[in-house]
């Protein structure tokens, strides 16, 4: 309704006045402002709000409850709750693992179809993607079947070899993890890349060859450093995306109780909200979270435009 | 973001199910017409429970001034009851939800579920059930459910493999220790039963047998012993045997616990009445019928029992026809043409008397070695009285699926029990109630 009204205002505005650049694009951009404020904006508002109120209870809690005013309370019994804490410590090792892992990987795959290497180009690009067209919750369903002992041709297959192992105890579970995010990810990190490395003039790369510059050493002096750019990108949304860490290790949680229901902070905060019912301190955990990858997402870009720079 | 919408779809997939109920259009003549006036109306009834659809059928054609909409929901562990709460606080739940036992508490004290005091006949429902089962619909002196079925804590096991074992049934837990490390002797890759860190309604259901209280109330405050003496015996005694791998730790209903009982690395059971049909489907085709037997589940030296799952019907705070929705929670749990009309969906043991054995001939139990409703009836017979859950039953399942995630690094079951119960206070003085330990 309100965006309509908006909509037809700027509408019978941009009639009367001589049309500029302005005025199209406020109508343009208005739909999506609309629903950005909708779907986006007033929740975190909401979220916000609710974080500093709680439910409370009195007695045996059989009565109506009251909603109080707590101030920061609810931030604090967060932050003091060993679950989410040790679930944070879980990430930040999850992220040690799992960027180095899939970046690294993914600049490989990269620079090895730029050069020509792989002789079915097309084929091994699509190859490379096809995992990343696998949605999050199935791909996390195929790994579980994968890891679980006794049904997994992986682990038999390893078992025959003299391997014994056990992807979904204490210790393997995380890197088992990490393995699926890689999996999923390095494809479509690849295709950023590749696009990235089809951008780079190729006169530069004729100079470099004509001055006796062999295919490994124009890939890591020439094209690495071009492509530096999309590598600031693609850790940007690396970063942010490990932070909402759910899908999988929640499948995974239903085949070992290794991954417990507060194994990462968005599982604490959906743990919070939707089992305990406690919706005013999942406001306050997810407010954390997004803090988080505030920070981190400042640092990099920080960072980054300090490495562009020199 | 992206991840979140992703799994949320998945959610709604298998909740997607929109089972509309056939509408039998010919009048059938109600059984007794009441001088009051009747309630008339449209209801929507959500449940998890196979077999519920036939059941709406079955009533839709029974009468005609109600019309019940059926819509299938995933269960508590696939997220049914954050679906469900959801649904309540934002004013578009159903009428008639089904609620397990331990969840009970949590809703009435949210608010979410109206009292039923007015709406149903008392008589004629909760004043004719045990007191252990009206224990756990009442609360501060009102009714909030009417109970379905009374699910006795039952112990199945491989009867070949006790006999290959050279033991009989085990009646206490010595003897079933004692059974197990003979079956290692002579089968040393099996389990004589499976530890479940993912279901922690069983430990709850080993410690009331116990004789434990992990809830109470006292005046106008909660006491909560998680970790009082009697838990704290089953923790150790656990503990002893998943240290001599007499019990294998794995999730319930995964991949690996279906397959370990297909091909007999684990030969017991430890659930309830309504294991049988998950058992029979998961060893079937591995050629053991007739191998499966129930028993009553071992004790600590005198005959004691308790109660594992268990569902009851509720009335939501959505509902904008309660009366309506109290004459169809009647006949769901009270009628036996609502027993009947579910067929032969599994082996329920139900809380209103003269009903069960109208469910044990719907349910065809051949597959089992024994006469596993006789064994349920002795199980109902012993479980032990007093048993409360708490306000809110969530807060400890947490605790305790947290520590349980430990037992592979050192963790122990009494490690676990003692973190539940510091969780579990604190969590429930958070929300401001008053908590005696």
């Amino acid at each position: 309704m309100a965006t309509s009204a908006i909509t037809t205002t700027v509408r019978t505005r941009r009639r009367t006045s001589s049309g500029t650049g302005g005025k199209s694009a406020a109508l343009f951009l208005t739909p999506f402002f609309a629903v950005f404020a909708v779907a986006m904006v007033a929740p975190v508002v909401y979220s916000i709000v609710l974080s500093f109120y709680s439910q409370q209870k009195s007695g045996l809690g059989f009565g109506e409850a009251k909603t109080t005013f707590v101030g920061i309370e609810n931030y604090l019994q967060v932050l003091a709750s060993e679950s989410f804490v040790g679930g944070i410590v879980r990430l930040l090792v999850y992220c040690i693992i799992y960027i180095p892992a899939m970046v690294g990987a993914a600049v490989v795959f990269a620079l090895l179809l730029d050069a020509g290497v792989a002789r079915a180009r097309k084929l091994f690009q699509l190859l490379v993607f096809l995992p990343h067209a696998v949605p999050g919750v199935i791909a996390a369903l195929i790994w579980s079947y994968l890891y679980t002992p006794g049904i997994s041709p992986l682990v038999q297959a390893l078992a025959s070899g003299g391997i014994q192992i056990n992807f979904l105890d204490a210790h393997w579970v995380l890197p088992s993890i990490v393995n699926i995010g890689v999996w999923e990810w390095t494809g479509y990190n690849v295709i950023i890349l590749f696009t990235a490395l089809q951008a780079v003039p190729r006169e530069v790369l004729e100079a470099a060859r004509v001055d006796g510059a062999s295919e490994i050493r124009l890939s890591l002096s020439i094209k690495f450093p071009l492509i530096l750019p999309a590598l600031s990108v693609i850790m940007l949304f690396t970063i942010i995306g490990t932070l909402q860490l759910f899908t999988e290790p929640t499948i995974i949680g239903k085949a070992t109780s290794a991954v417990t229901s507060t194994w990462v902070p968005n599982m604490w905060a959906y743990d919070a909200a939707f089992i305990r019912h406690n919706l005013n301190q999942a406001a306050a955990a997810s407010i954390i979270i997004a803090a988080l990858a505030a920070i981190l997402s400042l640092a990099v870009t920080r960072f980054n435009s300090r490495m562009n720079k020199a | 973001m992206k991840r979140r919408t992703l799994l949320i779809g998945a959610a709604g997939l298998f909740g997607s199910g929109m089972l509309m109920a056939a509408c039998g259009a010919e009048p059938t003549p109600a059984s007794s017409p009441k001088p009051t006036t009747v309630p008339t109306g449209t209801l929507t009834f959500w449940s998890a429970l196979a077999g519920m659809d036939k059941v709406a059928a079955a009533f839709n054609a029974s009468q005609s001034n109600i019309k019940v909409t059926f819509e299938t929901i995933p269960d508590g562990s696939n997220g049914g009851y954050a679906k469900l709460s959801t649904a309540i606080t934002a004013g578009n739940g159903p009428d008639v939800a089904t609620i397990e036992y331990p969840q009970l508490p949590q809703f009435v004290s949210n608010g979410q579920v109206q009292a039923l005091d007015g709406l149903i006949d008392n008589a004629a429902t909760v004043d004719q059930l045990s007191q252990e089962i009206r224990a756990l619909v009442q609360f501060g002196g009102k009714t909030y459910a009417l109970p379905y079925d009374a699910a006795p804590l039952i112990m199945w096991y491989r009867k070949d493999m006790l006999d290959k074992a050279g033991v009989s049934v085990p009646t206490t837990w010595e003897e079933f220790e004692a059974a197990g490390r003979k079956l290692k002797a002579v089968a040393p890759d099996s389990y004589l039963a499976s530890f479940n860190p993912n279901e922690v309604a069983v430990t709850a259901a080993l410690a009331w047998q116990a004789g434990g209280k992990w809830f109470g109330t006292a005046g106008d405050s909660w006491k909560v012993g998680v970790n009082d003496a009697a838990t704290q015996k089953v923790a150790d005694y656990w503990q002893k045997l998943i240290d001599d791998k007499i019990v294998k730790v794995e999730q319930a209903f995964s991949d690996e616990w279906s397959l370990d009982m297909a091909n007999g690395t684990v030969v017991g059971v430890l659930g309830a009445n309504w294991s049988a049909t998950g058992i029979q489907k998961r060893t079937q085709a591995s050629g053991q019928q007739g191998q499966w037997i129930a028993a009553v589940v071992p004790n600590w030296g005198r005959p004691a029992g308790s109660f594992y799952g268990g569902s009851s019907f509720n009335i939501t705070k959505s509902s904008k026809n309660p009366a309506a929705a109290a004459k169809f929670i009647e006949f769901l749990t009270t009628d036996p043409a609502a027993i009947t009309a579910r067929g032969n969906t599994g082996s329920a043991f139900l809380a209103f008397p003269s009903l069960t054995p109208v469910a044990q001939k719907a349910y065809d139990a051949s597959y089992f070695g024994n006469d596993i409703y006789s064994v349920f009836n002795k199980a109902y017979a012993s479980v032990t009285p007093g048993w409360q859950w708490g306000p809110n039953w969530d807060i400890t399942n947490t605790a305790f699926k947290d520590a349980y995630g430990k037992l592979s690094t050192g963790g122990t079951v009494r490690a676990a029990v003692d973190s539940a119960q510091q969780a579990t206070v604190s969590g429930l003085k958070q929300t401001g109630l008053s908590v005696s330990q």
